[in-house]
């Protein structure tokens, strides 16, 4: 009989269709309830959320996915295009797209989504496009416009594409974080390098929400917006500039934590996110003690 | 701050990295030079092949260096802290968000990322080398 000791998070590929690309999607997921979708952020890929994953108080109430973005992770390129010829730039267009298509690939009802950084721009682009399909969205690290990342840097030819990608977001983390986490977040960060460029041409370039923040309908769509108070590229500041122009959105500040909260230091994430989920039942009348 | 008091945080600062077993792990490529200019005085950096080389304190106009690393009191001061605030936490924080500047050949400044990025955070253990 075997003795080894199997955690309840299952990985599958699922194949997801958007804007004529075709891609086999890698995702974990853990947990029954509503679904709770989760984008990691730019350069990187889903082990970011791997205690969320597998933290009983959530996943006893919640359907976790997180997903793999196409050129992160377990995620390929597309299948059906020579993408080695044309540089990778993400857009909105695209990255939306893709995420409402993936959860129609699951045919997920009633989904909220929570991203962080990119992920978290892209639910403040869903809940302002796509209000008719997910439930709520949790903008971690998120805000309007978010300029200055796109940078050669991270694929210059004269210096180490992985590390300038890991040690550049080392900062991101705050210093009370703890190290080993902080460490396994700058080692995901060395495995995405090739798409974080791209990836932030949508974060700093294409995704700017400035001026249209008040088209975004909480009533449809309620939005909790989270900030920690050590990202100095969203900071609180932007965070809640941002809610403010939204009607109806909520913010929290994070003490003691930075751009990257459910991997550099979950338990200190945890009570944040647990407060945002409570405020989107409140507003929503959902139940989410109900499997529990 | 007297000189006697920067000479001893800088060298402190030396026998810090050059035994950070991070440092050597890694820093087998760690060859530059750069500059500190701190609160008082200045400091220049001479690193080869993961070891402190040389260490210069107030170095005169002439002597070469990679690139340099500017801020304020109050920058430096929060950066040297064991548990620095908000924004002053590192270098790419505080050159977004305060009043630190990175001169000279960013260049290095990416190759050398890795280890540079453990070397200035042995400031907080040092607090301000002068």
């Amino acid at each position: 009989m075997s003795t080894a000791s199997h955690d309840d998070v299952v990985g599958r590929y699922v194949r997801v269709e958007v804007e004529g690309a075709e891609y086999d999607v890698f995702y974990l997921e853990a947990g029954q309830g509503q679904p709770l979708v989760c984008q990691h952020t730019a350069g990187c890929h889903n082990h970011q959320w791997r205690e969320l994953l597998r933290d009983p108080d959530i996943t006893s109430r919640y359907r976790v996915i997180a997903y793999d973005l196409p050129r992160h992770g377990k995620s390929d390129p597309p299948n059906n295009t020579e993408w080695w010829t044309s540089e990778y730039r993400l857009t909105t267009d695209h990255f939306t797209g893709f995420v409402v298509a993936f959860c129609d690939a699951l045919a997920l009802d009633e989904p909220i989504f929570m991203g962080s950084s990119f992920g978290g721009n892209v639910a403040l682009d869903l809940a302002h496009r796509r209000p008719d399909r997910f439930h709520a969205v949790i903008p971690v690290e998120g805000a309007d416009h978010a300029p200055g990342f796109y940078l050669d840097w991270w694929q210059h030819p004269h210096a180490n594409a992985a590390q300038v990608s890991a040690s550049g977001t080392w900062d991101l983390m705050a210093p009370q974080s703890p190290l080993a986490d902080r460490w396994k977040t700058w080692f995901y960060y060395t495995q995405g390098s090739e798409a974080f460029r791209g990836d932030l041409y949508y974060y700093s370039v294409d995704h700017d929400l400035r001026g249209r923040l008040g088209e975004i309908d909480t009533d449809r769509c309620p939005v909790v917006m989270l900030t920690g108070e050590y990202d100095y590229l969203t900071t609180p500041e932007d965070g809640r500039r941002t809610a403010d122009g939204i009607p109806g959105a909520e913010f929290l500040e994070m003490s003691e934590i930075g751009h990257f909260p459910m991997s550099e230091n979950y338990p200190r994430f945890k009570p944040y996110l647990e407060q945002a989920l409570e405020m989107i039942a409140r507003k929503t009348g959902t139940d989410t003690h109900a499997a529990g | 701050m007297s000189s006697a008091g920067a000479t001893t945080a800088a060298e402190r600062f030396r026998e810090l990295s050059d035994g950070d077993p991070e440092i050597q792990a890694h820093g087998q490529h760690f060859s530059c030079s750069y500059l500190l200019d701190m609160i008082e005085h200045r400091f220049l950096v001479r690193m080869h092949r993961g070891k402190v080389e040389e260490l210069v304190t107030d170095p005169g106009p002439l002597e070469p260096y990679d690139f340099a690393i500017r801020a304020g009191r109050e920058t430096w001061e929060g950066f040297c802290s064991e548990v620095p605030p908000p924004m002053c936490h590192g270098i790419w924080s505080a050159t977004f968000q305060r009043d630190m500047t990175l001169e000279g050949n960013h260049l290095v400044i990416m190759q050398n990322l890795r280890v540079l990025t453990r070397q200035l955070e042995l400031l907080r253990i040092t607090g301000p080398l002068g």
